[in-house]
């Protein structure tokens, strides 16, 4: 009976508009008007909802609906302008159509865009700070794990440089370059000295995140980059201050989708890709291997003659039937990603809602290596009352990062004159034999023998922000955001026996480690605004913040050796012959940690008729992590706007409609080293007195000095920026110069050990820094048939330096690796001029070396190389970094090719050198192992690039020079092409807008020296550190990226649909 | 909708009353790491030491600091993976090298570590008699790590006090200086120590006896430098002949065969004085087992005397078939660093092998097939029973080398034999460890440090320099007559070779003793300071190392200038106030 009653009303209605259709179609036939059906989406397909549909000449406008559908009534030969926020508009002619498909292609510069900036937003004309926006359609131009790679290139003064090849990496990122110095000691052995990590220098610069208002720590592979509406890049210290000693590395603030009022909106994105590597790491091949062994001998510099590691007799008949085994091809595979996500949004009025699922695969091009991700987020927004609203959003993501190993290295090593299967056809276990690295397993394990090798990480994370928010007045309203984050993973490795990975023969020797840690942050974040226009003219905003946040972390580590079977994995530790507690990391096993903070700040924010703009900001946090005393700081910031275009001045110029002047001064802090630096730590190690357990003890060591006086760093910033719009707005952009300075450096300062302790942290020294952005976007060509072609550029320029050390009179500290007057991070060491020809035989022999060795500059000319000719080589900060993006579309098709260029930088290729130890090539040029094909110096190849190959060396001297590469490059970082399929031959069947499209992702590199050589895969870096020890003295610095022998970068295809229903 | 209102509100309110209860927030609570008040505990005391101890995992047995030792000598050349070859050449010596680096840092560490204990340790609430033994460990590891100080770097920074303030200044110290502090540590840690290893220090670690030891070296090592006295020589053979004399009562004594002090597991046997402990257990041994890593504390001098011994083929030297052995844990892991330098060895040092048993006691010759189905060109060879390869320190007659199915090596190569090479040379076998899981795991064993036959050498040469031969022989004899004892042979002719061994006071001479310590102490990692302390280094890398350390090591050192090791660059580069830190003469 119900059901039947439903039906009547149902039809009522529907007779009822179908009366009104009817009714308007004759309307418009008389008046020689037709009715235009539009869709409008964005050039990766998405429908574009809200936006405006203008008649040329027609004053009212109509929005497009939630599924981007638009119907419009207008002459035939009428022109529509569309347009819509984060979008250029355009214009479009009827042509006598009734259905028109409309591309829009997304736009960074609009100033009709709504910022967020950090504790609320603004509309971008109204912004007296640097921020760049980057919408989430753009960022999914570039389909890839994780958003922050998606990020590379896009957005003035972002410096992103990807650090591994690995599924799951992430990178380094840098706004406006680095201002710290340093970082904590670990890893600290006796002969190298201290040793400092990238990981905490990544605390002190890397930027804060902010999702959903609520600080982002942690992975950044844990947000799905499919949830992400909108990325918003605060840049300059006016803008950031309100986030005070988080912000000092600018801060990225990622809003999420959520829903919108309308019709339920299921949309599906999906792609699948096929990876390839781009290039393998180019070693010598069978006989060249042979030559570098001959070589050797005839360069031994202690038994003339003689080389220790002579062909062996399989390797001898390897040479003679030209056998000449390509292991790295033998290895990689090919790469698979598979990317699906589900969503549903919609609402009504007081209540709107999101529901998405996501799943993330990706195969490595090394067997082992895969990444894999389940996203499950909700969100809800409610009206409770005209004064109260509420809203959630819980995103919950599980990952699988399955790392293996990384057999690069081994494979270059492995000799191309062995044969890796028997003559029978069957796997040649040991194919080195009867060199001295004859107990090498055959690489081929790691895929016949993949159940002995295991490296994962299961983690969970859920990241809920809960806000809630009463007008408690008219013009006064109260915000509480409440942030919930929580993660737990599991870790475990395996290492079996009889693998490339761990060559020996017993399940005595197998390794197994399981950790688990736990982090939680919370926030709580209670906000009063205050907005109010009075007379029309005067428009104030107050904001008033008091914020705590805790972080908390605790993990717990152990190791067993020996296991009855390899299936036992890291399954179950009791089955090991041994458990201990992990012993790296200090102290090993077990690591707990946790910092507060405690925060206040004021803004306010006025704007005198959209022409003159003032913010001010004033910001107070309490940290845990400095010395009782020191704890709090504060930090004030200023910023002023003027727009000029709104000026009556400006009316006459009509060329250029948007002109706005922006000044900023800040000062933001930094807080980022280790809770409990200010109290002091021993170290640990382990000891037996006598077998047996009645004489084992922990032993404990001062190894870093305490410093119970650490205070705030802090960084005074200065910005002045001009936003333009020229021509209708055709061509945006933004110009930013900035300068800053960096007081009271928090750094891990190495002491000389003689003293007692490696360490010790300090307040000390003053860097400054200073740039320009540049962010112009146009649109090219826009033609009456529907074709456009806009692009996207961006050019910065950050120097930072060194201006003063530990104490003013100090100009260059060599064993920290700082100068005054020079970049943060610098090579110093000799210098190679070249190698020692013949004709200079006599010289060489007055320095104590030979023909065909690294010759080095005698900067002080006193017949010696000693550590006096160290001098500066150059520096790991680019001249400048800059990307192009390039988009086409013509009727459905799209097209964009995004680029990205890093130039001037120097980079360390630790694999071009050795030092004997931990560090470099282990037995490079002295071959013992392949190695990298290098052009190295003969009797009758007389080069200045490389030195003669000489068997007596484990190391040589002045090695460390020859890491020494320009790291700059050019490079396509994506293609992506998309059909919109016209909408009329799919409402049919119930869809509302799809999109295919094919995406290339990293095609090719432009331009690379290091590259052109031949000595790398890729010019960006895939790892932190491995610098050798200079030969004369000295360690390139740890924050330096290298770029070592791992995966090389995947080449890949995706082919993706867009749907909406 | 009033009563929400009301809800939001109180919610709200209870969330900003927590939020200000939050003052604790910034107060710290480490619960992982340990600060350094724990010194003045009794655990912290026994915590510190042990720190130390383990602290020197990083020196002896590593592959940089037996390079240092080791290297540059007239007892050994480079083997064909020989790491760091400046040491052996003396060729462009890198100041930045890890091995010195690594002695320099773990000492001052340790040193400020120990001056912490002594510090804190003095007020710790323990039985006094208890806290002077365990304070008396603490002087005694200062003063023996000031003792290699001194002797490698000469003049260094002398720091008794700790230091909890970082600093970036610091100067060097006269060598007198250094003396006499290591003197006044070691004298109050022979009366203050045990007199035998007692819990919680077991084993062989600093006890009296080892104190005295220590010692006599150290008087002996001032009487030769600048600072000494010739005074001292007496005084270091009154200590080192006490500590003979009495050894009973520090429950030490001889072993009746050489073979017995160098055999795996009794490292902790009664001719011990003091070690350096490792264990077969991952968390206390600080090892890994499966592999090596490197940088490491563990003990690799079981690899670093390997030849290559599984790289001989079947043919050789001919191409061609199978290797004859295969790298197993009897035979070890072949690194190749080290050969001995077989002129100065089989000519000079052991060339008396029929009365000395010393040679064969030291390097493994024999290498028994291990590898089925090899064939030679003379023949197959049975798995376990025949040998194999064969390196004899002599040169073998044609008709045996003709008969021999394995492979001969010797050091001419004559007779159809193929002579010693830069891979394939007699085996240094006293390091080796056949109670390891895996071939490749590194030693188990305890670096044995101080043995009570080197005191009979120490106490000789301090005699010799003290003008009294008669008992510098006496000495000798000691330790020469117990080299005669072979348990193969029969008491009559052990009897005769004492007789052969016996010495004259007349024979006593510098090089005797010289060579007579590579007799007894050949490779264990003490011969570049034993060259040093006599100021011998350039006279016998003339006589004995004439090719590969002597042609650099004089030409570049008009003045003895690498008597001592480089300051590591390091240092020099972070005394970054006060004066400029000097680097050695000659770097």
């Amino acid at each position: 009976m119900r059901a039947s009653l439903l039906l009547r009303k149902f039809l009522t209605i529907a007779s009822g508009a179908l009366a009104i259709v009817l009714f308007a179609q004759a309307l418009s036939a008389q008046n020689n008007t037709i009715r235009i059906k539009g869709h409008i989406t964005s050039t990766t397909g998405q429908p574009v909802p809200n936006a405006t549909v203008l008649v040329k000449g027609v004053h009212a406008g109509i929005s497009s609906d939630e599924s981007g559908n638009f119907e419009v009534v207008a002459a035939p030969n009428a022109t529509l302008i569309i347009s819509s926020i984060s979008f250029t508009s355009s214009t479009i002619k009827v042509g006598g159509r009734t259905s028109i498909e409309v591309v829009l292609t997304p736009s960074n510069s609009s100033l009709d865009q709504v910022i967020v900036v950090g504790y609320g937003t603004q509309r971008k004309k109204d912004v007296t700070g640097s921020v760049v926006s980057v919408s989430g359609a753009t960022l999914q131009e570039v389909p890839t794990a994780n958003v922050i790679s998606s990020l590379q290139g896009r957005a003035a003064g972002v410096d992103i440089v990807s650090n591994s090849a690995s599924p799951g990496a992430s990178g380094q990122i840098r706004i406006r370059g680095s201002r710290s110095l340093s970082a904590e000691v670990t890893n600290y052995t006796p002969s190298t000295n201290a040793v400092l990590t990238a990981a905490n220098d990544d605390a002190l610069n890397a930027p804060l995140i902010v999702v959903d208002g609520i600080p982002y720590g942690g992975s950044i592979n844990d947000l799905n980059p499919d949830d992400i509406a909108n990325l918003d890049i605060l840049k300059d210290a006016s803008a950031t201050a309100i986030y005070g000693s988080r912000g000092s590395g600018g801060v990225i603030i990622v809003s999420t989708k959520r829903g919108r009022p309308g019709k339920s909106v299921m949309s599906y994105n999906g792609y699948y890709g096929i990876g390839n590597r781009t290039k393998e790491y180019k070693v010598f091949n069978g006989p060249e291997y042979a030559a570098l062994k001959t070589e050797a001998a005839a360069g031994n510099t202690i038994n003339p003659g003689t080389n220790a590691y002579p062909l062996t007799t399989a390797e001898q008949a390897g040479l003679a039937n030209g056998t000449s085994t390509d292991w790295q091809k033998l290895i990689y595979r090919q790469s698979h990603t598979t990317n699906q996500n589900l969503s549903l949004s919609g609402g009504t009025e007081t209540t709107q809602f999101s529901l998405s699922a996501g799943y993330f695969q990706q195969t490595g091009i090394i067997p082992g290596q895969d990444f894999t991700r389940y996203a499950l987020r909700g969100t809800i927004d409610h009206q409770i009352s005209r004064k109260l609203k509420i809203g959630v959003n819980m995103m919950n993501t599980l990952g699988y990062t399955n790392s293996g190993g990384n057999p690069v290295g081994g494979l270059v090593r492995m000799s191309p004159l062995v044969s890796p299967y028997n003559a029978d056809g069957t796997i040649n276990k040991l194919p080195e034999a009867g060199s001295i690295d004859g107990a090498t397993v055959n690489p081929l394990s790691i895929k016949y023998n993949s159940a002995a090798i295991v490296n994962n990480n299961r983690r969970l994370r859920t990241f809920n922000s809960l806000y809630g928010e009463w007008e408690i007045v008219k013009y006064l309203k109260y915000r509480i955001n409440v942030g919930l984050d929580y993660s737990q993973s599991q870790a475990g490795t395996y290492s079996g026996p009889n693998t490339f990975y761990n060559g020996s023969v017993s399940l005595a020797a197998a390794n197994e480690t399981v950790t688990n840690s736990e982090a939680y942050t919370y926030t709580v974040e209670n906000l009063l605004t205050y907005d109010r226009t009075f007379k029309e003219r005067h428009h104030i905003t107050f904001t008033g913040l008091y914020s705590i946040q805790k972080d908390h972390s605790q993990t717990s580590a152990f190791t067993g050796t020996g296991l009855p079977a390899d299936y036992i994995q890291d399954y179950n530790l009791n089955l090991a012959s041994s458990i201990a507690a992990n012993t790296t990391g200090n102290p090993g096993g077990g690591n707990f940690s946790e910092r507060g903070l405690i925060s206040y700040m004021a803004r306010l924010n006025y704007a005198f008729m959209s022409r003159f703009l003032v913010t001010a900001t004033v910001r107070t946090d309490g940290s845990s992590v400095l010395s009782p005393g020191n704890q709090y700081y504060t930090y004030p910031a200023f910023a002023a706007g003027w727009n000029i275009a709104n000026e009556k001045f400006m009316n006459s110029i009509s060329a250029i409609n948007t002109l706005k002047l922006r000044a900023g001064w800040g000062i933001t802090s930094n807080q980022g080293i280790n809770p409990y630096t200010t109290l002091g730590a021993l170290g640990t190690n382990f000891y037996n007195f006598g077998p047996g357990t009645a004489g084992q003890n922990i032993g404990y060591l001062v190894q870093t000095l305490a410093n119970k006086s650490l205070k705030w760093q802090s960084t005074t910033q200065q910005n002045l920026g001009l936003d333009f719009g020229l021509f209708k707005n055709r061509i945006t952009g933004s110009i930013d110069v900035y300068a800053e300075k960096t007081n009271n450096i928090l750094l891990a300062e190495n002491l000389p050990t003689s003293n007692g302790a490696v360490s010790t942290t300090v307040n000390a020294g003053k860097t400054k820094g200073h740039g320009f952005e540049i962010a112009v976007s146009s649109i090219n060509v826009q033609t009456a048939s529907g074709f456009t072609w806009s692009t996207d550029v961006n050019f910065s320029v950050d120097r930072n330096q060194i201006v003063q050390l530990q104490n003013a009179t100090l100009k260059q500290d060599i064993g920290n690796q700082w100068f005054v007057g020079q970049p943060i991070s610098v090579i110093y060491d000799v210098k190679k001029i070249g190698i020692w020809q013949s004709q200079d035989a006599a010289q060489a022999t007055s320095f104590g070396q030979f023909v065909g060795q690294i010759r080095v500059e005698d900067l002080d000319k006193n017949g010696k190389i000693t550590a006096a000719d160290r001098q500066i080589l150059g520096s790991f900060q680019p001249k400048w970094i800059g990307g192009l993006t390039n988009r086409f579309a013509y009727k459905g098709f799209d097209l964009s090719v995004v680029m990205f260029a890093r130039m001037g930088q120097k980079v360390v290729v630790p694999y071009l050198t050795t030092d004997g130890g931990a560090q470099g090539f282990d037995f490079f040029n002295n071959s013992r192992n392949n190695q990298v094909k290098i052009n190295y110096w003969t009797p009758s190849n007389p080069t200045n690039s490389f030195p003669r190959p000489d068997a007596s060396a484990d190391k040589f001297v002045y090695a460390s020079t020859l890491g020494y590469q320009d790291g700059s490059f050019v490079k396509v970082r994506s293609i992506n092409i998309g059909y919109v399929i016209p909408s009329r031959l799919l409402t049919s069947i119930g869809i509302t807008s799809l999109r295919v499209y094919v995406t290339a992702e990293n095609p090719f590199i432009i331009y690379s020296p290091l590259v052109k050589a031949g000595l790398a895969v890729d010019p960006e870096g895939n790892g932190y550190g491995g610098a050798v020890t200079s030969s004369a003295g000295g360690n390139v610095p740890l924050r330096a990226i290298t770029v070592n022998l791992n995966a090389p970068p995947v080449r890949q295809f995706n082919f993706g649909v867009n749907v909406k229903f | 909708m009033r009563a929400t209102n009301k809800l939001f509100f109180i919610l709200t309110v209870a969330v900003l009353l927590t939020g200000s209860g939050c003052k604790k927030l910034l107060q710290e609570q480490p619960r992982s790491q340990i600060t350094p008040a724990f010194f003045s505990t009794a655990n912290g005391i026994l915590g510190g030491i042990a720190g130390v101890y383990s602290d020197m995992r990083f020196l002896w047995g590593t592959e940089g600091f037996t390079n240092i030792t080791t290297a540059g000598t007239d007892e050994v050349l480079a083997g064909g993976s020989a790491s760091g070859s400046y040491w052996w050449t003396y060729n462009n010596i890198l100041t930045s090298d890890g091995a010195t680096t690594a002695l320099w840092n773990v000492a001052y560490q340790d040193i400020n570590t120990l001056n912490g204990v002594l510090q804190f340790g003095s007020a710790a609430a323990i039985d006094t008699a208890t806290k002077q033994q365990y304070l008396a460990q603490a002087k005694f590891l200062r003063g023996f790590y000031y003792f290699y100080l001194v002797q490698t770097f000469g003049d260094v920074p002398l720091h008794t006090a700790f230091i909890t303030n970082a600093t970036t200044s610091d100067t060097r110290q006269p060598i007198a200086d250094i003396y006499t502090q290591i003197i006044k540590d070691l004298t109050d840690a022979s009366t203050q120590l045990q007199v035998k290893p007692t819990s919680p220090f077991l084993g062989k670690p600093a006890t009296q006896a080892a104190a005295l030891f220590l010692l006599s070296k150290v008087y002996l090592t001032r009487g030769w430098s600048t600072a000494g006295s010739p005074t001292d020589f007496t005084t270091a053979a009154t200590i080192a002949s006490n500590l003979i004399t009495n050894a009973a009562t520090y429950g030490i004594g001889l072993n009746p065969d050489y073979a017995t002090a160098n055999a795996p597991g009794n490292e902790y046997g009664q001719e011990t004085l003091f070690v350096i402990d490792r264990e077969a257990d991952l968390k206390y041994g600080e090892r890994t087992t499966g592999s090596r890593a490197s940088g490491s504390k563990e003990n690799g001098l079981n690899f670093f005397f390997r030849p290559n011994y599984p790289s001989v083929n079947a043919n050789y030297p001919a191409s061609g078939g199978a290797a004859i052995m295969t790298r197993d844990i009897a035979n070890g892991r072949p690194f190749i660093r080290i050969r001995p330098n077989t002129s100065y060895v089989l000519n000079q040092a052991f060339v008396d092998q029929a009365d000395d048993s010393r040679y064969s006691k030291t390097f493994q010759t024999v290498w028994i097939a291990n590898t089925a189905a090899v064939t030679t060109p003379r023949g197959a060879l049975t798995v376990g029973k025949d040998t194999g390869l064969w390196t004899p320190p002599y040169e073998v007659p044609a008709a045996q080398v003709a008969a021999f199915k394995g492979v001969i090596f010797t050091p001419l190569g004559t007779n159809g034999a193929n002579a010693y090479t830069t891979v394939i040379f007699p085996s240094m076998s006293k390091y080796d460890d056949p109670n390891r899981a895996d071939v490749n795991d590194a030693s188990t064993r305890p670096f044995v440090m101080f043995k009570l036959s080197e005191a009979y050498l120490i106490a000789a040469e301090a005699y010799f320099k003290a003008n009294d031969n008669v008992n510098a022989a006496a000495m000798l004899n000691v330790i020469r007559q117990r080299a005669a004892y072979r348990s193969t042979n029969t008491p009559a002719q052990n009897a005769t070779s004492v007789t052969a061994m016996t010495i004259l006071s007349s024979q006593v001479t510098l090089d005797f003793i010289l060579d007579e310590r590579s007799r007894e102490l050949f490779g264990e990692c003490q011969r570049w300071w034993d060259l040093v302390r006599t100021q011998t280094l350039n006279e016998r890398l003339q006589r004995f190392n004439p090719t590969e350390a002597y042609p650099h090591y004089s030409a570049s050192n008009p003045a003895n200038a690498f008597m001592l090791r480089p300051i590591p660059q390091t240092e020099i580069d972070l005394v970054t106030s006060g004066p400029v830190f000097p680097q050695n003469a000659g770097y």
